[in-house]
C-alpha cells in the first residue's frame, strides 16, 4: 500500500494499488438479475437526461391519475352504486396507454445494445444468449405489469374497501382479483412480447418506435377490414383473435360476463380460447426472440 | 484501510481466481488440441495445436486470419467444429460461462453506450460478472482510477476521447478482477502517447498484477514490447507459437541489401576472405538481404569498397537481429502485420 503524498487535517489519501478481489462471487443468477434492473432503469431513463424520462413518466401519471379519479368518483358516488369505469373498459384504455408504454421501453431495452455494440460484452460474461433473452423479456414484462395489474389490483382493493361490507366484499370478490391480474398480465406480456420482437430487427430505437405504432394500427385497421368483409360469424370470430386489442377487450367482457354479441356482431369464443391464443402470441414472440438472437454463429 | 474482500497484488504472486480451477495452478493457461472452425465452406481456424503458458502472450495475423474466431472460440461463445481447447483448464465447449466468469475480454470494436457514465457502466459490468453490486461499485472506481481515469469517470462516455473509451473498455475487462485478459487491438485509433499509455498497461497487468493476458493483435511492435510469448496464425493455420525470448538480440551477422548481382557481391568480399551466402529458410528474413559472417570494423569497409567496385547501390546495412518482424515475415511472407 503506498502512501501519497497528501495529507491535510482532514484526513489522508491513499492510493491502495491495483487489489485481487478475493470476496464472494455470485452467480449466473445474479448476473441475470443485474441485467434486468439495468435494463429496466435505462428503459424508464433513470440516470439518463430528464428527456428520458418525460414519457414514460406522463404514461405513468395517466395511468395512475385514471385510478385515482375513478376511486375518487366512486367514493364520491358510493351511495348511488355506481362504478365509474367498468373493469373491461379501464382494460381498453390501459391497453392504449400500455401500447404506447411499450413503443417507448421496448426500443430502449433491445436497440441500444444492438447499435452501440454493447452486445459484444454481454456475451463474454457469464450469461448465455438465451439468458440475455430471457432477461430482457422479464425487465419488459415486469415493468408493463406495473402499468397494467398494479394500478387495476388498487382500484379493485379500494373498491371493496368503499364496499358497506369491506371483509365480506374482499372474499366476495376474490374471484374479479383473479381477472384483473390475469388480463392485466396478458396484455404486459402480449405487448411487451410484441415491441421487443420488432426492436430486435432494428438498432434504431425512432424507427422501432414508429414500426410499433404503426404496426399496432395497420393491424387493427386491417382485421377491422377483413371482419367488415367477412359474413361467417366462426370466421369473424377467428379473424377477432388476430387482432390483439379485440382479443383483449372480448376477452374481458367474458371473463366479467358483459359480452355482447350484438354488439360485437359474432358471438365469440369461450374465454379459454382467448387466453390460448394470448399465450400463444407470447410464445410465438418468445420463439423468434431466441431464433433472433440465440444461434451463435 | 484495505477492505476485507481485496488483497494486494504482488509482482509474480498466482493470481486468486485462479485456484478454485484444482490442479491448474501450473499447467498451460491455455490449450488448444487440433481445433478447427468451419463457417460453411470457409474455414477459420485449421487444425490449431499449441500450448501457452501463464505469461503475456501476443497472438499476431492480418486482419482476417482468424484471430477474432480463436478469442471467441477461446471464451466459449462458439463451437469449434472440431478438436478441444481448455482456458484455465476449462473446456471451452461444456465450461464456457465458468470459462467467462473467470476471464476478462476487452473487444476491438466501440462496444460502449454513449449515454451512460464509465463509472455506472464498469459497474454494471462488474455486476454481470458475478460481484455484488456495492462490491461492483467499489471495484469499478479502483480499476478506473488505475488504468487513469479520475473525475472523468463521473462523466457520460459520449464525450470521451477513442484514448479514454480504450480505457473504459480496458477496465471492464478488469473489474471482476479476472484470471486471464483477452485484449483485441487494445491500441486501435489511439494517438502515439495514449497507445505508449495503454502498452504500459497491459505490461504492468502481468508483470505487477498476475493477470495473463493475451493480446490479438496486428501490429507487430505492440506485441514485441509487451509480450513474452507469440502466437502466429495465418489463414486460421498456426505459423508460430514459441517465446519472445532473446529476440531482437544482435547476433553478430550483418545484413546487407544492394541493387545488382548478388553472385558478383558474393564473389567479390569472398575474394576478400569474407563469408556472404544468401538467406536460407532457417534465417527468417526477407530473401533480398545477404548475410555477412562477421560484423568486424573491417567489414563495414569492406562492404563500402565491394559495392563501390562493382558499381552497385547499398540499400541498406544493419546489424542481424532476430526480430519480431522478421520472423512474421519469414513465416508469413506477406499480409499487413
Amino acid at each position: 500500500m503506498a502512501e501519497i503524498d497528501i495529507q491535510g487535517r482532514y484526513g489522508e489519501i491513499y492510493d491502495r494499488g491495483y487489489q485481487h478481489y478475493i470476496g464472494k462471487r455470485l452467480g449466473r443468477r445474479h448476473a441475470i438479475w443485474a441485467l434486468i434492473t439495468y435494463s429496466m432503469k435505462r428503459a424508464m431513463g433513470i440516470k439518463k437526461s430528464w428527456t428520458a424520462k418525460v414519457i414514460p413518466f406522463i404514461l405513468y401519471l395517466a395511468v395512475v391519475g385514471t385510478v385515482v379519479v375513478v376511486i375518487g368518483i366512486e367514493a364520491f358516488l358510493k351511495s348511488a352504486g355506481t362504478v365509474a369505469m367498468s373493469y373491461p373498459d379501464y382494460f381498453t384504455f390501459i391497453y392504449l396507454i400500455e401500447g404506447a408504454f411499450v413503443a417507448t421501453i421496448a426500443p430502449e431495452m433491445l436497440c441500444g445494445d444492438r447499435r452501440e455494440n454493447v452486445l459484444a460484452l454481454y456475451f463474454s460474461r457469464a450469461i448465455s444468449r438465451l439468458d440475455y433473452v430471457l432477461s430482457k423479456l422479464s425487465a419488459t414484462a415486469i415493468l408493463t405489469m406495473t402499468m397494467s395489474v398494479v394500478p387495476v389490483v388498487f382500484l379493485w382493493l379500494f373498491r371493496q374497501l368503499l364496499a358497506d361490507r369491506p371483509l365480506h366484499a374482499l372474499t366476495a370478490n376474490i374471484g374479479d382479483l383473479g381477472r384483473v391480474v390475469l388480463i392485466g398480465t396478458l396484455i404486459a406480456l402480449l405487448l411487451g412480447c410484441g415491441g421487443l420482437v420488432i426492436s430486435s430487427f432494428t438498432g434504431r430505437k425512432s424507427i422501432a418506435t414508429a414500426i410499433i405504432f404503426i404496426g399496432y394500427a395497420v393491424l387493427e385497421g386491417f382485421v377491422n377490414a377483413l371482419i367488415e368483409a367477412v359474413s361467417s360469424e366462426r370466421a369473424k370470430d377467428v379473424l377477432a383473435l388476430l387482432s390483439p386489442i379485440r382479443l383483449i377487450g372480448e376477452l374481458s367482457e367474458k371473463l366479467f360476463g358483459v359480452y355482447d354479441p350484438v354488439a360485437s356482431g359474432h358471438g365469440g369464443f369461450p374465454a379459454a380460447v382467448y387466453v390460448a391464443a394470448a399465450l400463444g402470441f407470447i410464445l410465438l414472440g418468445i420463439v423468434i426472440m431466441v431464433w433472433r438472437y440465440v444461434p451463435e454463429d | 484501510m484495505v477492505h476485507a474482500q481485496y488483497a494486494p497484488a504482488r509482482a509474480g504472486e498466482l493470481h486468486p481466481a485462479l485456484t478454485p480451477v484444482e490442479g491448474h495452478e501450473t499447467g498451460p493457461i491455455i490449450s488448444v488440441t487440433n481445433l478447427t472452425k468451419r463457417f460453411g465452406r470457409h474455414t477459420a481456424l485449421s487444425n490449431l495445436t499449441f500450448d501457452v503458458p501463464r505469461a503475456c502472450i501476443g497472438l499476431l495475423g492480418a486482419n482476417g486470419a482468424g484471430k477474432t474466431t480463436l478469442v471467441r472460440a477461446l471464451l466459449g461463445l462458439t463451437n469449434p467444429t472440431s478438436g478441444e481447447a481448455t482456458v484455465l483448464g476449462l473446456n471451452t465447449r461444456t465450461n464456457g460461462i465458468e470459462i467467462r466468469k473467470r476471464v476478462g475480454y476487452m473487444p476491438e470494436s466501440d462496444c460502449l453506450p454513449p449515454g451512460a457514465t464509465a463509472a455506472d457502466f464498469v459497474a454494471h459490468m462488474g455486476e454481470m460478472s458475478g460481484l455484488p453490486a456495492q462490491a461492483a461499485r467499489q471495484r469499478a472506481a479502483d480499476v478506473l482510477y488505475q488504468v487513469g481515469l479520475r473525475e472523468e469517470r463521473y462523466r457520460l462516455i459520449k464525450g470521451f476521447s477513442t484514448g479514454m473509451k480504450q480505457r473504459v473498455k480496458l477496465a471492464q475487462s478488469l473489474v471482476h478482477d479476472p484470471a486471464l485478459v483477452f485484449l483485441d487491438e487494445p491500441t486501435a485509433g489511439m494517438d502515439p502517447q495514449g497507445r505508449d499509455d495503454m502498452l504500459d498497461l497491459i505490461q504492468r497487468m502481468y508483470r505487477m498484477l498476475g493477470i495473463a493476458v493475451v493480446v490479438s493483435s496486428h501490429i507487430l511492435e505492440d506485441i514485441e514490447r509487451v509480450c513474452d510469448h507469440v502466437v502466429i496464425i495465418d489463414e486460421g493455420r498456426l505459423v508460430i507459437d514459441q517465446p519472445l525470448t532473446g529476440m531482437g538480440t544482435p547476433q553478430g551477422d550483418l545484413l546487407v541489401r544492394i541493387d545488382g548481382n548478388p553472385d558478383d557481391f558474393i564473389a567479390q568480399m569472398a575474394a576478400r576472405g569474407i563469408t556472404v551466402r544468401r538467406p536460407s529458410d532457417d534465417d527468417l528474413q526477407t530473401s533480398d538481404e545477404l548475410i555477412v559472417a562477421s560484423n568486424a570494423p573491417e567489414v563495414y569497409d569492406a562492404v563500402r569498397d565491394v559495392t563501390a567496385e562493382l558499381g552497385v547501390g547499398l540499400r541498406s546495412l544493419r546489424m542481424k537481429g532476430r526480430s519480431l518482424e522478421d520472423l512474421y515475415l519469414g513465416n508469413v511472407g506477406g499480409g499487413n502485420g
